[in-house]
């Protein structure tokens, strides 16, 4: 990082804590704090459920992702335009009608309060964890990239959020997302530009996507069938629906942003345009890693991306043999890659096809050399650090320090949706509901405050002691998917089954949550699919103790 | 519970929801279509 860098980065920075205490003002009701008083725009609510989902591992991970296996991960998104319309037709004319604060405030209004205090508590447990992951995770690559203790990248990211959160409530956290939204798009487009003008002057655009295609980097799409892979054209279109209707219809983080709209079709319009943006802008993401993919054919990666690991294995013994084969792996492709262009140019067939494989067997023995290489070391899995490591030491200055903005909005962006939220359920759905029923607005207010205050707390020393966790962070990492299904499944039977009653619903969510469990520690199944599953799983339980009930074989 | 406005409109353009929701599913069938074809085109 270079003195613009910083001038960028901390500009950016304080250019959002300052604009989110400017739009956060008036906040001084309950209904300001926590919805806005129902006055967004849809444009606001639009971008800021696109910076709550879009977390800053997702934007590191993603372009390294793309790197080592192609843009296969695009297919995960295919569901959420899907999902989009049917909360749009669904949840959020609900929502809107039953007048409420949380998505599980209704469900005491359609169902009984036992059925919210569970599916309140899931969603407090499943967040908590999430949010302080997410952290955790950002802080480690950003820790290792810019050198910095994990403790100051921490407490810089998570202090400023609670800052113009605490004090600015939802207006505060939906404003900033839209400016954080802002500085990401920045942030992709001019990541885009640079990587593509930084390749070699020999190697077109066009060259570049020649040489990303035949290395497999540009497979978008699979249309096989298999439970067991994770992004096929039927995982991302069936077990990614039920994963975006989970999301964005149960989980608080999302859910608050469009209950803030000022009317229902605000906020659906706000669903709507994450249904047309989301894809393309992820296309753009992986498209970035597969460029990045293409400039490290000419100039020679690191034989890990990960520094401190690298640093580590040097000391080994297979160290010089293993980095001497990757030596020779990369001239070998960087010769067949520019042998294959040339075949390619020439418009021969056959002789291009041979070229092709010719490309495809030295990057495979970059790869094996490079597994040889990730087996020495503790930690051998660096996708994380591949497009930061391409950033820091490639892009010009000022670019780098925009990317790393950019970078900070996205974990920001999400940190604060979801202390928001966490505060919200806990005041709304906990407090106000089992400990102080009638309570004064200004005290309601206060509790919120405070609970946003204490969630940040707890995300900045779940972030400050993960490391000490070890496996557990393995365990929590897939969070979301182990819960979301269970939590779909109660507001589908609220939804479409005005027959089931509470305690059916109850133990329908029991019976979810078993089944996803099961399905987890048991089966090969991909998480993708676990959504489906504890949504079924739930809906048929609810209806099958329902009607047992109904006919008297069961007392509820 | 909150005492916000509950006002329901129609959509913007396209006079109706149902036709913006037909208009988005098409836009991502489109979008499917258009990843294949440019994984095939450059996929050997």
């Amino acid at each position: 990082m270079r003195p613009l860098d910083w001038v960028v980065l901390f500009g950016s920075l304080a250019g959002i804590v300052t604009y989110g205490l400017y739009k956060g003002r008036g906040s001084d009701t309950v209904n300001q704090y926590l919805l806005a008083g129902k006055t967004m725009p849809w444009y606001a609510m639009a971008l800021s459920i696109m910076a709550t989902q879009a977390s800053a591992i997702t934007f590191i991970s993603t372009t390294g992702q793309s790197y080592v296996d192609g843009m296969r991960f695009i297919q995960f998104y295919f569901g959420l335009p899907v999902a989009m319309v049917i909360l749009s037709a669904t949840a959020v004319p609900i929502f809107h009608r039953a007048n409420v604060y949380t998505a599980y405030e209704y469900l005491e209004q359609r169902f009984d309060a036992k059925t919210r205090a569970l599916v309140s508590a899931v969603f407090l447990i499943q967040r908590g964890l999430a949010c302080g992951l997410a952290l955790y995770a950002t802080a480690i690559v950003l820790t290792v990239l810019l050198g910095w203790p994990d403790w100051i990248t921490t407490v810089l990211m998570t202090g400023l959020v609670i800052l113009y959160t605490v004090l600015g409530g939802v207006k505060a956290v939906t404003w900033t997302d839209v400016q954080q939204m802002l500085i990401i798009f920045a942030g992709l487009i001019v990541a885009l530009l640079t990587a593509i003008l930084l390749l070699p002057g020999e190697v077109s655009f066009l060259d570049a996507l020649a040489l990303a295609g035949a290395a497999g980097r540009l497979n978008a799409v699979d249309a096989s069938f298999n439970l067991r892979t994770n992004y096929t054209l039927w995982s991302g279109l069936i077990g990614g629906t039920f994963l975006a209707l989970s999301y964005f219809g149960t989980d608080q983080s999302q859910v608050q942003r469009y209950l803030t709209g000022r009317s229902i079709a605000q906020s659906r319009l706000s669903l709507l345009f994450n249904a047309v943006a989301k894809v393309p802008m992820q296309f753009v993401i992986l498209f970035i890693g597969a460029i990045v993919f293409v400039f490290f054919v000419f100039e020679k990666p690191p034989l890990l991306f990960h520094p401190v690991e690298l640093e580590k294995i040097r000391g080994r013994a297979e160290f010089a043999e293993v980095e001497a084969r990757y030596s020779r792996a990369f001239d070998q492709r960087r010769g067949a890659a520019m042998d294959f262009l040339r075949a390619h140019r020439g418009g021969d067939p056959i002789r291009t096809a041979r070229q092709v494989e010719e490309y495809r067997r030295a990057q495979k023995e970059l790869d094996a050399a490079r597994a040889q290489g990730a087996g020495l070391a503790e930690k051998g899995n660096d996708t994380n650090y591949i497009f930061l490591t391409f950033v820091t030491r490639y892009m010009p200055a000022g670019v780098v320090g925009l990317i790393m903005a950019a970078i900070f909005a996205a974990a920001m962006s999400s940190v604060s949706a979801e202390i928001n939220s966490l505060a919200t359920v806990t005041v709304i759905d906990i407090y106000k509901r089992h400990v102080r029923k009638a309570a004064s607005d200004r005290e309601y207010l206060w509790a919120s405050r405070l609970g946003t205050a204490f969630w940040g707390c707890y995300a900045m020393a779940f972030a400050q002691y993960g490391r000490e966790l070890g496996s557990l962070i393995e365990a929590v990492n897939r969070v979301g998917s182990l819960f979301y299904g269970a939590m779909l499944g109660a507001f589908v039977l609220a939804f479409f089954f005005p027959r089931v009653r509470g305690t059916a619903a109850f133990l329908g969510v029991l019976a979810g949550e078993a089944a996803i469990f099961y399905a987890h520690l048991f089966t090969g199944i991909a998480f993708l699919w676990y959504n489906v599953l504890g949504c079924l799983v739930v809906v048929a339980t609810g209806l099958a103790v329902q009607r047992a009930a109904e006919r008297g074989r069961m007392r509820l | 519970m909150t005492t916000g406005p509950q006002r329901d409109e129609p959509p913007p353009f396209w006079g109706s929801w149902r036709r913006v929701y037909l208009g988005v599913l098409l836009y991502l069938a489109t979008l499917i279509g258009l990843f294949w074809a440019f994984a095939r085109a450059f996929t050997r």
